[in-house]
């Protein structure tokens, strides 16, 4: 589904990644972990098409994205759901608006809108919090309602940026069963993280990255940091 | 396009609007003022020009016959002076016509018209009405029809020179041009760079959603349309107040100007002046301005 192949991305003079190559399948869900500057964030920002790559390619689908001309890429990335590590909540809608915000960017009706949102919110446990405001929230509520949003437009795709960035275990651990419980309906997730703890415990497919190269691919992940 | 998304594209410009009421206010303000100044420097031009045609078309020669002559001698002269290249068109007027004319005229005069029905001879000459097709062909088409080989045939050419009028009104039109281009230049300039300066404080305003926007997959369009909207509402709401504005020139001014300059012609305004065709002119300019601007700064401020 998505393939990078011998990737390069600088920032100026600040080289993020280098000689990338990865495979990622259908359905598959694949931990990225890495130290902090370590690229993690990069790597998912290329596959949304928020960057491009210096040299080399990413493919999705066998597409290159590189040649996705710009009134296309729009409708790419609604087929990707990313949460974001900034969260990017808007602060003046609460959390359903959040949520039919990307719904109503896409273009979908309001009726299905209205009937969808809702859905999404309760699956992410927040169903009770629709009326209230980001500052109204816990860390934690506000990373499920950005995953709410990242789900809005059914993706078949979720990048999810450390979504347990600032959450304690209890609620890092709630927002990884949900991630796992997406994945299992059949979308492929990315989880880029630097939580060892929680990498080691789900017991999927690893990939470690070090001053933007990948160092290690497991099966089954133990990572070390 | 989806309907929906053009709904929704509408209503998120009409919200910024409201959201900052007074900017708006002041950009719909600034584009009236463009509007109406344009407008009026259009009327003043539409009238000293509609002045000038007016002045022009009563510039004529006229030449006056004896009494009893033949009229296959006038014809002649009719003929010949047809034949001048400059010579746009003669007019003949018979003795018969001339009375009839003037019979006509003064139909509600009974003083006339007594000592009219006393006469057994008709006192009015022919006359051949002439015109050029060039204004400054006048004095010499007048003077060769003073040519001794006339003086026969021919008691008066009367020539009425208003030249210097006209003149005088050419130069004033001009003057209206230059000085109207430049004043509307600068006026257009002051709104563009309101509207401008709206725009990109709405752009700024909306940074953080313009960004999710377009990572969540917004379309360039839905994106940019909303500011669009936006400036649109400018250009609409100054069209309308200049309309508003408008009406009375239109109905009150413009037909005392109308009959002041041309008395036979009460109503040359609504040919003339069509109030629609100038608004017409006006919505295409505040929309123009507002889609220049707008763009300019979404060039300049969003990064899509
Ligand atoms: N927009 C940018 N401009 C310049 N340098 C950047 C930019 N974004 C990232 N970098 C640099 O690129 C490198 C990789 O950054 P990236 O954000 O991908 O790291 P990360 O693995 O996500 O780190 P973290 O765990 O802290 O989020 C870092 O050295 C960072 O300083
Ligand atoms: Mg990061």
């Amino acid at each position: 589904m998505i393939k990078f192949q011998n990737v390069l991305k600088k920032y100026d003079d600040v080289t993020a990644l280098q000689g990338v190559n990865l495979q990622v399948r259908h359905g598959e869900f694949i931990s990225l972990v890495g130290m902090s500057g370590a690229g993690k964030s990069t790597l998912l920002k290329l596959i949304i098409g928020e960057e491009h790559p210096d040299d080399g390619q990413v493919l999705i689908d066998d597409i290159d994205i590189a040649t996705v001309s710009k009134t296309d890429l729009p409708y790419l990335r609604r087929k990707i759901g990313m949460v974001f590590q900034d969260i990017k909540l808007l602060p003046k809608r609460t959390a359903f608006e959040n949520v039919a915000f990307a719904m109503e960017v896409c273009g979908h009706k309001k009726e299905k809108i209205n009937g969808d949102v809702p859905k999404i919110l309760d699956l992410v446990g927040l169903l009770h919090k629709r009326n209230h405001f980001p500052s109204q929230m816990s860390g934690g509520e506000k990373q499920r309602v950005a995953i709410a949003r990242a789900l809005a437009h059914r993706p078949v795709l979720l990048l999810a940026d450390e979504p347990t960035g600032n959450l304690d275990e209890v609620n890092s651990d709630e927002v990884l069963e949900l991630l796992l419980k997406i994945n299992s309906l059949g979308t492929t997730v990315i989880l880029a993280t630097h939580a060892s703890s929680l990498v080691n415990r789900i017991k999927r497919r690893v990939i470690t990255i070090e001053s933007g190269k990948i160092v290690r691919e497991q099966a089954q992940g133990n990572y070390q940091l | 396009m989806e309907s929906v998304s053009f709904l929704r594209v509408i209503k998120t410009g009409a919200l910024n609007f409201w959201r900052n009421s007074w900017l708006s206010a002041a950009a719909t303000m600034v584009m009236t003022i463009t509007l109406v100044i344009f407008g009026l420097l259009f009327l003043l031009f539409g009238i000293t020009n509609y002045s000038i045609n007016t002045i022009k078309n009563t510039v004529d020669i006229s030449v006056y016959f004896k009494v009893g002559l033949d009229e296959q001698q006038i014809f002649k002269i009719r003929d010949a002076v047809q034949a001048d290249p400059r010579v746009k068109e003669v007019v003949y007027i018979s003795q018969q016509q001339a009375f009839d004319e003037f019979k006509q005229r003064h139909q509600n005069d009974p003083l006339i018209v007594q000592s009219l029905n006393e006469l057994t001879e008709n006192p009015l000459s022919a006359t051949l009405n002439v015109k050029t097709y060039h204004l400054e062909d006048y004095p010499a088409v007048a003077q060769s029809l003073q040519d001794p080989q006339y003086k026969d045939f021919i008691s008066k050419v009367n020539f009425e020179d208003n030249r210097a009028v006209i003149d005088r009104l050419s130069r004033i039109l001009k003057f209206i041009v230059t000085f109207g281009v430049g004043l509307i230049a600068v006026f257009c300039l002051i709104a563009a760079l309101v509207v401008f300066n709206t725009i990109r404080l709405t752009i700024y305003n909306r940074k953080e959603e313009v960004e999710i926007m377009r990572l969540v997959g917004a379309t360039n369009w839905y994106i940019r349309g909303p500011f669009l909207t936006e400036s649109f509402l400018y250009a609409l709401g100054a069209t309308v107040l200049s309309a508003l504005l408008f009406t009375p020139i239109f109905n009150q001014v413009l037909p005392k100007i109308a009959v002041y300059v041309n008395p036979q012609l009460t109503l040359f305004h609504q040919n003339l002046f069509n109030y629609w065709y100038l608004m017409g002119i006006l919505l295409g300019l505040s929309l123009l301005l507002a889609a220049v601007s707008t763009l300019w700064a979404i060039r300049k401020y969003l990064k899509v």
